[in-house]
């Protein structure tokens, strides 16, 4: 036990020393909130607000649909010529420009009158506003019986709307994070002492093999906790500007402490496994590149794996919360939409490090291998 | 005289590549390194292991310090086996090879009081000894001092120190004076004479004769992974000098003049 936490004060103290390495560890999560705040700014000046008002030039508004139009629409200065309305349209004054003829509701000639709408596409208010006014006239081109006229409409509420975008997104974007922290320490601090050949100089040591590895797998832990606890802050933060873009809704205030929890409970042990896999890589590996060469596929698959959980069906039998990684997705996923359950969370977290520990013997073994750690 | 490491038929082979077999010209895939190696060393005593590049040297001491196994053969230190008593084997030995790399990021004191504790000595043990062999070397000025920022010599003097900070009673010195300027090397050759004179038992591979004249109580020539001779300094000397001893042997052994 002395060993390990010998092993792991080493680790530590040439970590914390390192202002590289933590820059590479703390930049993660500061990178994720600049771009997803980004991204959310630029989805949210897409997107067109529930109450917005569209703007429009009528010319010759017609007495029968004016109060329905005007309901809808903000309507400008009625006494403008077609041209001057196009005009206000083109340069997106307005979203809109409707013309009616003059004998709209009182035809007598076999000639069908026409309206005609201008509208801009470039801009999100005009299409809107377009699809907006043509079913209007639809209704009056065919009044035999109205729709969503006494009732009806969207009954999805924000919070649902947020809650179904978070727990697609979050498993995928939460195991590239933390493959990604895994994968600034491992290949680093196994491969690149063994290319380095300070492993040997420990090997020599009567140091037992489990416990340097035992010792490096919890300290590479803690320092890829640290990237996923930055980059975790930093999805933290910028998810309601993100998800606020698509649906205009405040997320933080969505889940309780007992979520954030089993999310952090699922992370460490995310984190446990995923290092011990890289570590095991790192140890195969010759050099601190051709480490990186090794994990890379690996990290493909973990991020995959995210994304799987997106296609696992709603309801997802227990037994799969028991398949390391895949389980821990699962697990995120139903927290994100309220429907998490302790044994799945408790089931999940336990196949991580079932896994962890496993892998942990293996690359005690890997330590033991003269073929693998003096192989030329 | 009491044994302190006695090495019984070790053998060792590698495995070559394709490629290799070709540029070596033989067709099995397989290199004997080291072929049925006896031989005993004794406490207090330095012994050489003396022999050109790809003798098999390097090979036997690695076997020695447990980093690799052998196929066969066995090895006593102390009485423990190299096979099956590794970690009793690696608290009573010291091994120095340029293979074995310290950390340039850390500092000599940092390294010293690391490997004391992975050797579990302890603290005022420690630092006792720390104090003697950094002042020794002439480490203490430069205790402090990432590993990276020191001359290569400094770096060779802080391997040496960190791999005896648990004073073992048989050191395994792989070509101790290579790369070192003249200056160094005689601190380092100094140093060994004086392990010695404290009871201490060396084993140093070199194809230095006169490292070899300088230190040795007794040498074993190594030829193609096999024991050529095994004597008494002053015996192997007798009539010539080392040199020639070495490739009259080499001679009646190859078959190839020198």
């Amino acid at each position: 036990m002395k060993n390990v936490w010998t092993i792991v004060k080493k680790e530590f103290y040439r970590f914390f020393r390192d202002k590289r390495m933590i820059i590479t560890v703390l930049l993660p999560g500061i990178l994720i909130y600049v771009l997803y705040s980004l991204m959310g700014t630029v989805f949210s000046e897409k997107a067109v607000d529930k109450d917005y008002k569209p703007t429009a030039y009528v010319i010759n508004m017609p007495t029968e649909i004016e109060e329905t139009l005007e309901s809808a629409l903000s309507v400008y200065d009625k006494d403008m010529t077609e041209e001057e309305a196009k005009e206000k349209v083109s340069v997106g004054e307005a979203d809109l420009a409707l013309v009616f003829p003059d004998n709209l509701f009182a035809n007598d000639s076999s000639e069908t009158p026409d309206v005609r709408i201008y509208y801009n596409s470039s801009k999100n208010s005009s299409v809107v506003a377009f699809s907006i006014v043509e079913a209007v006239l639809d209704l009056y081109k065919q009044p035999a019986f109205s729709v969503n006229a006494q009732g009806g409409g969207d009954l999805a509420d924000e919070k649902d709307t947020a809650v179904s975008i978070l727990s697609m997104l979050v498993p995928m974007l939460m195991f590239a994070m933390l493959a990604s922290a895994c994968i600034a320490v491992a290949p680093e601090s196994i491969a690149g002492e063994k290319e380095r050949g300070t492993m040997a100089t420990l090997l020599v040591t009567p140091i037992k093999r489990v416990q340097l590895a035992v010792g490096k797998i919890i300290s590479l832990t803690c320092f890829a906790m640290l990237s996923g606890v930055s980059s975790f802050i930093g999805v933290i933060f910028s998810l309601p500007k993100l998800v606020g873009g698509f649906i205009g809704a405040e997320t933080a205030a969505l889940y309780g402490v007992g979520d954030y929890f089993m999310l952090f409970g699922l992370i460490i042990s995310i984190i446990f496994a995923i290092i011990s896999a890289f570590s095991v890589l790192s140890s195969l590996a010759k050099s601190v590149k051709e480490a990186g060469a090794m994990i890379t596929p690996l990290m493909m698959v973990i991020i995959l794996l995210g994304l799987a959980t997106m296609f696992v069906s709603a309801n997802p039998s227990l037994g799969l919360f028991a398949i390391p990684l895949l389980g821990s997705g699962l697990a995120i996923s139903s927290i994100m939409s309220f429907t998490a359950t302790g044994a799945g969370v408790a089931l999940a977290i336990i196949s991580n490090v079932v896994l962890a520990l496993l892998l942990t013997v293996l690359l005690a073994f890997t330590f033991k291998s003269e073929k693998i750690m003096f192989g030329k | 005289m009491e044994e302190i490491l006695k090495a019984e038929n070790l053998k060792k082979t590698f495995k070559l590549s394709k490629k290799q077999q070709r540029l070596e010209g033989v067709s099995v895939p397989l290199k004997v390194a080291v072929d049925n190696l006896s031989f005993t060393a004794y406490r207090g005593e330095i012994f050489g292991l003396l022999g050109p590049n790809g003798a098999g040297k390097t090979t036997t001491l690695r076997m020695l310090a447990t980093l690799i196994k052998p196929d066969s053969g066995n090895a006593f230190i102390n009485g423990n086996s190299i096979v099956s008593e590794e970690y009793a084997v690696r608290k009573s030995i010291g091994f120095l090879t340029s293979e074995l790399k310290l950390d340039d990021f850390f500092t000599p004191n940092y390294l010293y009081d690391f490997f004391s504790e992975l050797h579990c000595v302890d603290r005022a043990t420690r630092d006792g000894r720390k104090r003697e062999l950094f002042a020794k070397f002439g480490i203490d000025r430069f205790a402090e001092v990432k590993l990276a920022n020191l001359s290569t010599g400094m770096k060779q003097k802080v391997s040496l120190v960190v791999s005896i900070v648990h004073d073992p009673d048989l050191i395994i010195f792989d070509e101790p004076t290579n790369g070192l300027d003249v200056l160094t090397a005689k601190v380092v050759t100094d140093f060994l004479q004086e392990l010695k004179s404290q009871g201490k038992t060396i084993i140093l591979s070199t194809h230095i004769f006169s490292l070899v004249e300088k230190l040795c109580d007794r040498v074993g020539i190594i030829i193609n992974g096999k024991l050529a001779a095994l004597d008494a300094l002053e015996k192997l000397i007798e009539n010539d000098t080392l040199e020639n001893t070495f490739f009259g042997i080499y001679k009646s052994v190859t078959g190839e003049n020198v």
